[in-house]
C-alpha cells in the first residue's frame, strides 16, 4: 500500500514539458560558466584553440546544459528558483536531489539554440533504512539543438522524503 | 598530460577547490538559479541549514573538469554520474578523487573509452576527509587517438 504515491501522482508519469531557449546559448554565457566553475580550459574560450582541436569553434563544458536555466523564460518564483519543476504536490515531504546522470552527444556552442524536453519517466515509493516512507520521483530531460541533434540527456532523481516518518 | 597512465587502477590527479560564497554567487547568475538556499541569511536560518548550500550540480562541473584536465583535448565525455550523499556549505573545501576502473577500445570511435569511479569528499584544513558529498559517481571518456 502505498502512503505517498496516490493515484492522482502516478497518472502524471509521462508527464511531459518542453522549453525552447528565446537565442542562442552565446560565447559570453560560456565564459562565465566556465569563469564560475574555476574551469580555465581554453576549449570554452579560445576559438583557434578549439578549432585546432577539431571544433568550428569554442564549445560549453559538458555540464553546462544540465545546469543552465537559460532556456526557461519568466522570472524567478519567491524563492529565487526559475528552472524547470513538476510542482508536484506530495504532502508533509522534504525534496532533496537524489543524483543526476548525464549521456553527452554533440558539444554545445555559442550558435546552439536548446531545446529540452523534460518528462516524468517513473515515480517508486520506497522505505528509507529507518522504514519512513519515500517517493523517488525520476525525470528525464533531453536537449536538442535547432537541428534537432541530440545534445545531453539528464536522468534527475528527486527524493521526497516524509516529515517525521509519518504523513 | 600524457595519457602515459591510462590503465586500470590508475588514480587520476585529485581535484581540490574551496567553494566560496562568492564562487556560489558567480554560479548561480551562471546558471540562472537564484534559488535563496545558495546565499540568503533569512532564508537558511528560517530552514535551519547552518550556512549557504552548494548547488550539488557543481560537483558534475568539477568531475567533468577533473578528468578533462587529466587527458586533455583530445578527451571526450561521454557520460558521467553523480548521486549526493551529504550537503556541501559555503567556505568548505572539497577534493574529487577518481581512479580507473576499465579501458577498452572506443566502439563508437578510434580510440579508447576510459571508465572511472569518482567520490567528492569534504576535506578539513589537512586534507582530512569529514564527509563524503557524492558517492557512488563515475565516468565514461573517449579519448581520440
Amino acid at each position: 500500500m502505498s502512503a505517498l504515491l496516490t493515484d492522482a501522482l502516478r497518472a502524471r508519469i509521462g508527464e511531459r514539458a518542453v522549453y525552447t531557449a528565446p537565442e542562442p546559448l552565446g560565447r559570453a554565457a560560456i565564459r562565465y560558466y566556465a569563469v564560475a566553475v574555476g574551469d580555465d580550459n581554453p576549449l570554452y574560450t579560445d576559438r583557434s584553440y578549439a578549432r585546432d582541436h577539431g571544433y568550428e569553434d569554442v564549445i560549453a563544458p559538458p555540464t553546462l546544459l544540465a545546469e543552465t536555466n537559460q532556456y526557461v523564460l519568466g522570472c524567478p518564483d519567491g524563492d529565487g528558483y526559475l528552472g524547470h519543476s513538476w510542482h508536484l504536490d506530495v504532502p508533509h515531504t522534504r525534496a532533496v536531489r537524489g543524483g543526476n546522470a548525464y549521456e553527452f552527444g554533440k558539444p554545445a556552442g555559442p550558435d546552439t539554440i536548446v531545446t529540452a524536453t523534460w518528462t516524468i519517466t517513473d515515480m517508486t515509493e520506497r522505505t528509507t533504512s529507518r522504514g519512513v516512507p519515500m517517493l523517488i520521483v525520476t525525470s528525464e530531460a533531453r536537449y536538442t539543438d535547432q537541428h534537432g541533434e541530440l545534445l545531453l540527456t539528464n536522468v534527475e532523481t528527486l527524493i521526497h522524503t516524509a516529515l517525521g516518518g509519518e504523513r | 598530460m600524457t595519457g602515459a597512465d591510462i590503465a586500470v587502477g590508475a588514480a587520476v590527479p585529485h581535484l581540490e577547490r574551496t567553494i566560496t560564497l562568492t564562487d556560489m554567487v558567480a554560479y548561480a547568475g551562471a546558471t540562472w538559479d537564484w534559488h535563496r538556499m545558495h546565499y540568503d541569511p533569512d532564508f537558511l536560518t528560517a530552514k535551519g541549514f547552518p550556512g549557504p548550500v552548494v548547488d550539488g550540480q557543481v560537483f558534475g562541473a568539477l568531475l567533468a573538469e577533473q578528468l578533462q584536465d587529466w587527458l586533455g583535448p583530445r578527451a571526450v565525455l561521454r557520460t558521467l554520474d553523480f548521486r549526493f550523499k551529504n550537503l556541501v556549505f559555503a567556505g568548505e573545501t572539497v577534493r574529487c578523487t577518481a581512479q580507473v576502473t576499465a579501458v577498452e577500445p572506443d566502439p563508437d570511435g578510434d580510440g579508447e573509452l576510459v571508465t572511472v569511479a569518482s567520490t567528492v569528499e569534504v576535506i578539513g584544513p589537512d586534507g582530512e576527509a569529514l564527509r563524503t558529498a557524492v558517492t557512488p559517481a563515475g565516468a565514461t571518456v573517449a579519448v581520440r587517438r
